[in-house]
């Protein structure tokens, strides 16, 4: 058995998708450049409203603008209160259907996001798909009843997990895939056609739904001349037959097959078998995709974040259903929104002045001319769209993109979901998802790199470390290899408290030991860092990197600097009461200044 | 006359299931403890109570951040997630590795100054703000939840300016923490949380140890003792030669408020050793 999945006017479906709040209203998709814009689609309320295919964008922008009048007669017509009504006129009727037509730009992403959710639900269901067409894909049956159970009950699933993915569908299961794809383009809704009935229930169907599919079968190559050809000889045809008096497929079925042949060659013995239900072919096997990208274009521009969230939302929504259908996760969330031009930009403006505006106006580094780029890198995969929906906020709470956004993407890389183990007796850790929000709430906090795990570096350099991200549940082979000296803590390790930066003093020196201290600049802590020095043990020279090439450059970090100091641990007592303290201080061997690197304690 | 008994029984069923809870006595459970890293310190409070705040107080070098680190030390081993809420970035990962802490199962939030330039306007601001950092960023946590070990280090904070911390965060700290298993832990100058605390231990430093090549000798300044020690004139090869003369120090610790004494609480205290780590 066969089973095709059909989209009744996809572009439209593709729109719809995107704005569910357009599913009960007259939509037309306009396509092409001014002043050539037509109706390339419709769904059925727009036709109901008396719009056609092939309409130009004012015809279209008449009808839209007619109907909403209408409907605002309508909705006034229905508010009136019975003492209000003239009872001489007809009352209005009010229209719950018929709203006012709602025109958009066709959109290749939107379609294109929409024909891989189709075929992503189309292959969790069976691997053997026939990628037929964007808006039918060829199924088959073969050997999953006991998987799914009867033919009708497949069907149902299959049209349960296409709404899913917020599509509606037709589906049609017969005996061979050419008559599964007419009665899905033919009947809405379920059909199920038993072997040997082909011939008679394919039979009501206009003429022009097999001409139709017969165009979508032959023409793999769909280049605007091919299209062009193809149409062409679609309309002779369907003249033809018109002629003839064939409008459905029972009349051609019936046709003398010999007489058919001779006037129509090939083509015709094609289009009766066809016809008759009786064509047989092996579908052409696609692969699955392989990528995860959801699209949305806006009419008009996103200038604030509640809008732009909400209709990140629903990207999110239809991303995880795709995976949820393949039984997948996200281990890295790509989100790339396109920026409407600022002015500075449509003004001729040299690069150098443009690098000026932007380097004065502090643009982030996210952003690449008028697009913005952001990557959420997950250290487990997850598929919780509520998740991506919180830390998308908070990434660009942190970072705006600083313009108002037109179009967005989002691309999820897959991979195979968490499987944990979870046991009483396991140590306390915190839950993934809860923590991946929790840190980027502390980021928006603190500030970038401010939160998560020390990573000690292989070198001598005093206070060497980077920062890492924090992961809940590290592998077990993944200990740090920090030089551990006392892990058994019987007598617990003196510690030591950095001061970052340095905190700069003036010593006083007496016989080569420091004798007084006495800091340049007022301490945070609140007390003065000065004092006599009671005690003092050192200098301990050390020094690095001084065999590397050094940058002339003033924008060299610490980490690449030469260093070589003479370290001195001292006991202060302070000048403020304080008491005693140990510190360890420092002299910059290389320009004789002085500093406190850290405290005992 | 119906018995109290008779009564409670008829409310409970009118009532039926949305308060069955209600007229209840709920006993309070012992809290659990975890070791402190610490033996003396544990013989001493009995350890650190999950689910409660607990204190560790002290000057300047009195041994508050090794006994931290002691403590961080014992939940990694455990193999808990632990996070350090640094108000001051004073955390040295050098001597949490050294002290046996799992760098990678510690998160290590260091609030900043947000806005360096307001550093040099007003400095007292700059505490506050990295206060108002803390607060913020411990909510998060304790909310989060799913932590072994909470630890706030306000070493480096005021006095003055850590009791600007509302009493209210404090309460609101406790009643987070008191349903999960996770020992918050405050290490900070003096004690702030009054009466929200579960535990608080005053540190004191009473001996400072140091080898010295000079003959032993013993000096006393403002009441602190520097004991100088001989060592062999070669050091060993694995000792970290710049800071071979400072050996450590002698603590002494006071237990301030217990929860498993009553009130009023007979300050009791113990001395101990900390030593560097080389």
């Amino acid at each position: 058995m066969f089973a095709c999945i059909y989209i009744p006017d996809f572009p439209v479906a593709a729109i719809i998708r995107a704005e569910l709040l357009l599913r009960d209203r007259a939509v037309a998709v306009l396509e092409g450049t001014l002043p050539q814009v037509r109706v390339a689609a419709l769904n059925h309320n727009a036709r109901l409203l008396g719009m056609e295919i092939g309409m130009t964008k004012m015809q279209a922008t008449i009808f839209a603008a007619s109907s909403e009048e209408s409907t605002a007669a309508a909705k006034a017509g229905s508010k009136r209160t019975p003492s209000q009504i003239d009872l001489a006129s007809r009352p209005v009727k009010p229209q719950t259907t018929l709203n006012s037509a709602v025109l958009r730009q066709r959109s290749p992403a939107q379609e294109d996001s929409t024909h891989a959710a189709l075929l992503d639900v189309a292959h969790a269901f069976t691997p053997r798909v026939e990628d037929t067409h964007p808006d039918r894909l060829l199924l088959d049956l073969e050997g999953l009843e006991r998987l799914y159970g009867p033919t009708v009950t497949m069907a149902r699933e299959l049209a349960s997990r296409v709404s899913a993915v917020g599509l509606e569908c037709n589906v049609c299961v017969t005996a061979n895939p050419d008559a599964a794809m007419h009665g899905a383009c033919g009947f809405s809704g379920i059909t199920v056609i038993p072997t040997g009935e082909e011939a008679r229930r394919l039979g009501v169907l206009p003429i022009a739904v097999l001409l139709d599919s017969l165009d979508i079968t032959c023409s793999k190559t769909r280049t605007p001349a091919v299209t062009r050809e193809r149409e062409k000889l679609r309309e002779q045809m369907l003249d033809t037959l018109e002629r003839w008096g064939v409008r459905d497929f029972r009349t051609l079925a019936l046709l003398p097959e010999h007489a058919l042949a001779s006037r129509l060659g090939e083509a015709g013995t094609h289009l009766q078998r066809l016809a008759r239900g009786a064509g047989m072919r092996t579908l052409a096997l696609c692969e699955p995709p392989i990528q995860f990208k959801e699209a949305m274009e806006l009419e008009s521009a996103v200038e604030t974040l509640e809008p732009l969230l909400f209709l990140l939302n629903r990207l999110l929504d239809q991303l995880c259903a795709r995976l949820e259908a393949r039984a997948l996760a996200v281990q890295e969330l790509k989100m790339r929104l396109q920026l409407e031009p600022r002015v500075a930009d449509e003004q001729t403006t040299t690069l150098p002045e443009l690098a000026a505006t932007q380097k004065a106006s502090r643009l982030p580094a996210r952003r690449d001319g008028n697009f913005y780029a952001s990557t959420l890198r997950l250290p487990v995969a997850m598929r919780d769209p509520k998740v991506f929906l919180k830390l998308l906020q908070l990434d660009l709470a942190a970072h705006p993109p600083g313009a108002p956004v037109c179009k967005l993407w989002l691309e999820a890389e897959p991979a195979p979901p968490r499987s944990a183990q979870c046991g009483l007796f396991l140590p306390v850790t915190p839950e993934a998802e809860r923590l991946e929000i929790t840190l980027a709430r502390i980021t928006g906090v603190v500030g970038e790199r401010r939160a998560g795990i020390a990573k000690l570096l292989d070198t001598h350099r005093p206070n060497a470390f980077r920062m890492e991200r924090f992961v809940a549940q590290p592998a077990a082979d993944n200990i740090n290899s920090g030089p551990t000296l006392s892990k058994t803590a019987e007598i617990p390790p003196l510690a030591l408290r950095i001061f970052r930066p340095s905190r700069p003093i003036r010593v006083q020196l007496a016989e080569g030991h420091p004798s007084k201290l006495t800091a340049l600049i007022r301490d945070t802590s609140g007390g003065e860092l000065q004092g006599k020095i009671l005690w003092s043990a050192g200098p301990w020279c050390s020094s690095g990197d001084w065999w590397a090439e050094q940058p002339a450059s003033k924008n060299t970090t610490e980490d690449e600097r030469t260093w070589s100091r003479e370290e001195w641990d001292i006991a202060l007592a302070h000048d403020d009461g304080r008491g005693v303290a140990l510190y360890r201080i420092y002299r910059d061997a290389g320009t004789g200044d002085w500093f406190v690197d850290a405290s005992y304690d | 006359m119906p018995s109290t008994a008779s009564l409670r029984t008829r409310v409970e069923s009118a009532l039926g299931e949305q308060l069955s809870s209600t007229l209840l006595l709920r006993e309070k459970a012992g809290l659990l403890t975890v070791s402190t890293g610490v033996p003396v310190l544990d013989a001493l409070t009995g350890g650190l109570p999950r689910g409660a705040l607990s204190e560790i107080t002290g000057p300047a070098s009195s041994g508050r951040t090794g006994v931290m680190l002691a403590a961080l030390a014992g939940a990694t081993r455990r193999e808990e997630a632990c996070a350090l809420v640094d108000a001051s970035d004073n955390f040295d990962p050098a001597s949490g590795a050294a002290a046996g802490v799992d760098l990678d199962r510690l998160l290590w939030v260091r609030c900043s100054e947000r806005n360096r330039s307001s550093l040099l306007k007003n400095q007292r601001h700059t505490v506050l703000e990295r206060l108002e950092q803390v607060l913020k960023v411990t909510d998060l946590l304790l909310q989060g939840g799913g932590f072994g070990m909470v630890v706030l280090d306000l070493g480096d904070i005021p006095p003055a300016s850590a009791r600007r911390v509302p009493l209210t965060s404090w309460f609101r700290f406790r009643r987070v923490v008191e349903p999960t298993a996770t020992v918050l832990l405050v290490v900070e100058q003096e004690a702030c949380a009054k009466t929200c605390a579960s535990l608080a231990v005053r540190l004191q430093r009473v001996t400072m140890c140091a080898h010295n090549a000079a003959p032993v000798t013993e000096r006393e300044f403002h009441g602190w003792k520097v004991l100088s020690r001989t060592q062999p004139a070669i050091p060993p090869a694995n000792m970290v030669s710049h800071a071979a003369l400072l050996q450590g120090m002698q603590l002494r610790a006071e237990v301030q408020r217990s929860w498993t004494q009553r009130k009023p609480m007979h300050s009791v205290g113990t001395d101990f050793e900390m030593r560097t780590a080389w």
